[in-house]
């Protein structure tokens, strides 16, 4: 047990470190843009018709504390992310940052979650049942409807039900909220109206989600079935449930599991599209917006910072998991 | 007593390739006598692995047994057609029941995620119906008994915190736990240095007496078989091409095959010597040699004969067999 907290730690501590690391990775990127942000405001305010000096941009720079040098200007960034959580203001729409992003990262990021944690409760299962089964018509079946998912877009998939439901039901359930929830407070009824708009987002990205993860389960299974271990299993006297379950199923868990954290980062890439096609205002839309419209790169670093945290925080998870599943991992990274 | 524990006659096992129907083992007939060691040599791919992998029914999805192999297990109160046992209940008893078997690779034979105590207690509890602590102590009695140090301990560890030997070991512990009759030992030392090749194999001989149990030895190691076996089969691209006492193989080989091994062995009292090793290679299962399977790389073949002609299975001592046009002749010009 002791082992095991030891094991947690270092991994938490490494955690941190890599988010420091993006932090600044992120932080330069956002420093890198030509012009700082008391130009800018003051560059607007220049045409709203003011007259700007030289000494009001630089007031304006010693008020944003943008005087100091550039690791002191990370470290009270980052200081303010980590302990408070604010994101300090976008300079090009003059706006807080935590403000202008609202819900939406955590409803984008719940909505690949959603996604994900659907693909794998579907695959897992689903994919080891097929690498045991010699049925030739449940795995061509399985094929086929992996090979949709993989093969379609997804944007074709958005279109497709759109049109679908447009032309059926005259309704072209886009958007996460109905109008008059758009802006409500959280409400149990805006739950509800969240979740009867939200499934056709989840059942978009899942889809392809739970072909890939089908072909990886499938895949895993297949490898552990050939190792010696089972055939020696085997010859012990397992067969059945038993055999596959405790042998060749437990044995590709880990794996499974390791792919997790890669596979957040493809559902969260491809949801920017989707969201467009389905005009929702999440998260990677506003991403693209920012990154491609307005150069926003407070906001965009804010969300890139936010997406990074997310995918270290699920492989810290994951590392967690392996390390309760397979011994090799606990007892090798902690060194006894 | 039981005269004959497993009786093989014209064992055929084929698979069913893309290639088309291969045959991997042509017609082999045996026996093992309760606490016997029979010594099984061939070169790579000679069908070792699988006519040993038959006895539990073991050869993969592809395989098919021709409809006149028989294989029996007799044991005291009943005799087993292995054939005949369709469900995987009634396989228990070839699995892990009365025959048990060890493989080449330890490490690969335990499943990693789980501690070697786990898989033990697993099969005894799947072999008897006895309670969770019975199996545990019979485990580490039996890890004890194979020479592990701290038995209670390395109970609770897995594969990779075991030595290669170690692991050896705690697989010959899991597999007698059950009290086999006979033990299959797929090449049980090839993975092992020298030393700890020497100690598994004593190991091996002191359990047969202890458990009044056969082994069949498969190897490629004719040294290793000297040490160990009573009796000895060789193989050839399926076929067994001489069986006797290490003995009668060793001293007085009558088949080219073997003689062609023993040739093979490296000289120590003359280390000028040089090595002659069988010539050619071992033809592909997919061109078996029409006549004597061994034609195409015999020094003494006759020709036409052994091209065209399946030689027979005869008996040149009690107990010493071989399938050779040639000794065949020999014997028949010495009568
Ligand atoms: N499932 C299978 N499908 C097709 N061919 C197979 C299958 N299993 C074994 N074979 C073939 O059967 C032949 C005999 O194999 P086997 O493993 O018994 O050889 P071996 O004598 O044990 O050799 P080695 O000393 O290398 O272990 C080989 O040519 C092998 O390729
Ligand atoms: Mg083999």
């Amino acid at each position: 047990m002791a082992q095991f907290i030891q094991f947690a730690l270092t991994r938490a501590g490494m955690a941190i470190v890599t988010l420091l690391m993006v932090s600044l990775i992120v932080f330069s990127l956002m420093e890198m843009v030509p012009g700082n942000c008391a130009e800018r405001y003051l560059a607007f305010k220049n045409t709203q018709g003011s007259q700007i000096t030289v000494a009001d941009i630089e007031a304006e720079e010693k008020r944003l504390g943008l005087d100091r040098p550039f690791l002191v200007r990370w470290g009270s960034w980052v200081g303010n992310v980590f302990f408070k959580g604010d994101f300090g203001d976008s300079c090009i729409l003059r706006l807080n940052i935590n403000q202008l992003l609202g819900d939406k990262f955590l409803l984008s990021l719940g909505i690949c979650l959603t996604s994900l944690l659907f693909a794998y409760l579907i695959a897992i299962p689903v994919g080891i049942i097929s690498a045991a089964s010699k049925s030739a018509w449940l795995n061509g079946s399985l094929r086929f409807i992996s090979y949709l998912g993989l093969a379609m877009p997804n944007f074709l998939l958005a279109l497709m039900i759109m049109l679908f439901s447009t032309v059926m039901f005259g309704d072209s359930m886009t958007g996460l909220f109905s109008k008059e929830y758009r802006d409500a407070e959280w409400s149990f009824d805006r739950v509800k109206d969240f979740l009867s708009h939200a499934w056709l987002p989840v059942f978009i990205l899942g889809w392809s989600a739970t072909a890939f993860a089908l072909q990886t389960v499938r895949a895993l299974m297949l490898d552990e079935t050939g190792k010696l271990y089972i055939t020696a299993a085997k010859a012990r006297g397992l067969f059945g449930r038993k055999l596959l379950w405790r042998y060749p199923a437990r044995h590709a868990l880990g794996p499974i599991i390791n792919s997790l954290g890669f596979d957040l980062n493809r559902v969260f890439n491809e949801l920017p599209i989707v969201a467009v096609i389905l005009t929702l205002t999440e998260a990677g839309a506003l991403l693209l917006e920012s990154l491609a419209r307005s150069n926003d790169q407070q906001l965009a670093g804010a969300i890139i910072f936010l997406l990074t945290a997310s995918i270290v925080t699920l492989n810290f998870v994951t590392d967690i998991a392996l390390a309760i599943i397979d011994p090799r991992v606990r007892k090798s990274v902690m060194g006894g | 007593m039981i005269e004959t524990l497993i009786s093989v006659k014209d064992l055929t096992v084929r698979f069913k390739t893309d290639e088309g129907l291969i045959t991997a083992v042509d017609g082999v007939t045996f026996d093992v006598k309760p606490g016997e060691i029979l010594g099984l040599v061939g070169e790579s791919g000679s069908g070792k692995s699988v006519t040993a992998k038959s006895l539990m029914l073991l050869n993969a999805d592809n395989t098919v047994y021709d409809p006149k192999s028989s294989m029996k297990l007799n044991l005291h109160d009943q005799s087993i057609d292995i054939l005949s046992l369709k469900k995987p209940q009634d396989q228990m008893i070839i699995r892990g029941g009365a025959i048990s078997m060890i493989f080449q690779e330890p490490m690969a034979s335990f499943a990693p995620a789980i501690t070697i105590g786990d898989q033990m207690v697993e099969q005894l509890k799947l072999h008897s119906n006895m309670p969770d602590e019975k199996a545990k102590e019979i485990s580490i009695e039996m890890l004890e008994r194979v020479g592990i140090p701290e038995a209670g301990k390395r109970f609770n560890q897995y594969a990779f915190e075991f030595s290669g030997g170690m692991r050896q070991r705690a697989m010959i512990a899991m597999a007698l736990s059950t009290k086999p009759k006979l033990l299959i030992a797929d090449e049980p030392t090839t993975a092992l240095d020298v030393t700890i090749q020497a100690q598994v194999i004593e190991l091996m001989k002191e359990l047969v007496d202890e458990f009044h149990m056969a082994i069949i030895f498969i190897t490629h190691d004719l040294g290793v078989i000297a040490q160990t076996a009573d009796r000895v089969a060789v193989m050839y691209l399926g076929n067994l091409v001489e069986t006797g006492t290490v003995h009668q193989v060793i001293q007085q080989p009558a088949h080219p095959y073997t003689q062609g091994l023993i040739n093979a062995l490296p000289n120590l009292e003359d280390l000028d010597s040089p090595l002659t090793p069988v010539p050619g290679d071992i033809p592909s299962p997919l061109e078996r040699p029409t006549g004597c399977v061994f034609n195409t790389r015999c020094s003494l073949s006759l020709g036409e004969r052994c091209e065209a002609e399946v030689p027979h299975n005869f008996n040149v001592a009690p107990g010493h067999n071989v399938s050779c046009h040639l000794m065949e002749q020999r014997m028949a010009a010495n009568e």
